[in-house]
């Protein structure tokens, strides 16, 4: 009967180290793709969701021009449809697999859309990585825009109250007041976003890219050798992840100790 | 009175919520004019906050008017000069209307520099240069020149309301609104902010400030409001309200606080 791990077995997966650099770098350049991609979907998707676009609002005012503030007239005129869009949005990503989600990106979308078959750095398959990133990146901004929400939320509304009393616009308000004090809020958040997708990249592999996850598959398939390299393949991922949101923390200490309020 | 210039007519003001079961405002009526020192008092709930407030439209009230510069800017719409019909532009009204908060509401990601040159730059699109000279004028005047690349958090209570009341005097506004400004101060600060106060009554800035401060109500204001569930019950001078109240509610207020 054959151990669990076998150490020749190591020996025999050496030759493919190159494999698991190249993985590797692929996670970790999946990983900040995505965020990027994510967290600007998400700042879209937030300001949606807070925005004040009611095409409906003559409904809510009365006949001598005042605000009705009850009645379904009131209700009619409040709805929003960027907010409505940006909440189906959000919701329907939330609700499905990834690995669904990333199907159907790769065999739907991309399907029809004929991308570049090029490499990157000599062996990044383009039109496998797209696909990637934009079907992680779109789950991402679901959850993202739900960060940058609370954090928008989070701010006291006697700052929107004293920046609209000085004469600042919604928009002003927003780009001087509120962003700069929520963002500054919501980073170590986005920070452990970017440590869970390093994680969660690992489902492309399904459709080709050629992560860590993808390294070990061909591993596998040339030397019949399955445990070691999926224990190479956590040494990795382990590496990645922990060192990295041990950092985030000790940054968040040190910025929490800067505003005590 | 009648040689004043009235600057802001409030009429006939309303609030309610739920189909009119709450009536926070219902049915004020007064003129303000230029130079008044007008003084708001009552008991909490009685709608004085949401008086104020409405002035600037950070509460939209539901009924009434309040006619500002000649135009009622509870309407979101109105007829200009030449009888067109026009937008309301609330910012552009704001910009004349300062106002002072409780909590002081200070920019905390901001120098006080910056607090005050914000909305001078960016609304008046004034010359930034220009805006930081006036700004360290203002602050000099309260004592706090010296504070000027300091951050909200490193200031006491009083300091940060001394800077929350010369960064609405930044903009040059023609009557500032003042929302409890020393409730949320220790006592020993209540006096300096107070005193700002005074110095900006004495140079003839219309003001309208709803406080608990009855000292500086009787000694500063030229005309006070009492109001008690929504409604302005009885206003008066100073020595009316508190040496000759009429209204039971005022008198039974007075009781209570002094």
């Amino acid at each position: 009967m054959d151990s669990f791990i076998q150490l020749d077995n190591f020996v025999k997966i050496m030759p493919y180290t190159q494999l698991f650099k190249q993985g590797l770098l692929v996670t970790v350049l999946l990983s900040l793709f995505t965020v990027a991609i994510g967290f600007c979907i998400a700042l879209v998707l937030a300001l949606m969701r807070l925005s004040n676009v009611r095409p409906l609002r003559f409904l809510g005012i009365d006949q001598d021009g005042h605000q009705r503030e009850e009645g379904v007239m009131a209700w009619i005129s409040r709805f929003n449809p960027l907010d409505f869009i940006a909440t189906a949005y959000v919701e329907i990503l939330r609700s499905t697999p990834v690995l669904v989600q990333i199907f159907i990106i790769y065999y739907g979308v991309f399907g029809l859309v004929k991308l570049p078959s090029f490499q990157m750095f000599g062996f990044i398959k383009f039109d496998r990585f797209f696909p990637g990133v934009v079907a992680l990146g779109m789950n991402s901004g679901a959850y993202l825009c739900e960060i940058i929400r609370s954090g928008i939320q989070s701010i006291d509304g006697g700052q929107t109250e004293a920046a609209r009393s000085l004469g600042l616009s919604q928009a002003q308000n927003l780009r001087y007041i509120i962003l700069p004090q929520a963002l500054k809020n919501i980073l170590p958040a986005i920070a452990n976003e970017f440590v869970v997708i390093i994680k969660e990249s690992a489902i492309t592999y399904t459709i080709g890219v050629q992560d860590i996850m993808s390294a070990v598959n061909a591993v596998k398939g040339a030397t019949f050798v399955i445990i070691e390299p999926l224990l190479v393949a956590t040494a990795i991922y382990f590496c990645l992840c922990f060192p990295t949101s041990k950092i985030i923390a000790y940054f968040e200490r040190r910025m929490s100790r800067g505003d005590k309020r | 009175m009648a040689t004043r210039d009235s600057l802001i007519q409030v009429s006939d003001l309303k609030k309610h919520y739920k189909m009119g079961v709450i009536k926070a405002l219902d049915g004020v009526t007064v003129d303000i004019n230029k130079g008044d020192v007008m003084v708001v008092i009552g008991p909490s709930g009685s709608g004085k906050s949401t008086f104020l407030r409405s002035l600037n439209l950070l509460e939209e009230p539901t009924g009434g008017a309040i006619i500002f510069d000649g135009v009622d800017i509870t309407k979101k719409k109105y007829k200009d000069a030449n009888g067109n019909m026009v937008k309301l532009d609330i910012d552009k009204l704001r910009q004349k209307m300062g106002m002072v908060f409780q909590h002081f509401n200070l920019f905390p990601h901001m120098t006080i520099l910056d607090n005050m040159i914000l909305a001078p730059v960016k609304v008046k699109g004034m010359n930034r240069e220009e805006a930081r000279e006036k700004a360290l004028a203002l602050l000099d005047r309260v004592g706090l020149k010296d504070r000027a690349d300091a951050y909200p958090i490193q200031l006491s209570g009083g300091q940060k309301q001394r800077v929350a009341i010369v960064r609405a005097l930044a903009m040059e506004p023609e009557v500032m609104l003042f929302d409890e400004p020393t409730s949320a101060l220790d006592p020993e600060m209540v006096g300096e902010v107070l005193d700002v106060m005074k110095e900006l009554a004495k140079e003839g800035m219309t003001m309208v400030c709803v406080t608990h401060e009855m000292g500086f109500a009787r000694e500063v204001g030229n005309r006070v409001l009492f109001m008690a569930d929504g409604m302005l019950l009885e206003q008066g001078s100073p020595e009316d309200i508190f040496e000759n109240p009429q209204h039971p509610r005022l008198k039974d207020f007075l009781a209570k606080v002094l």
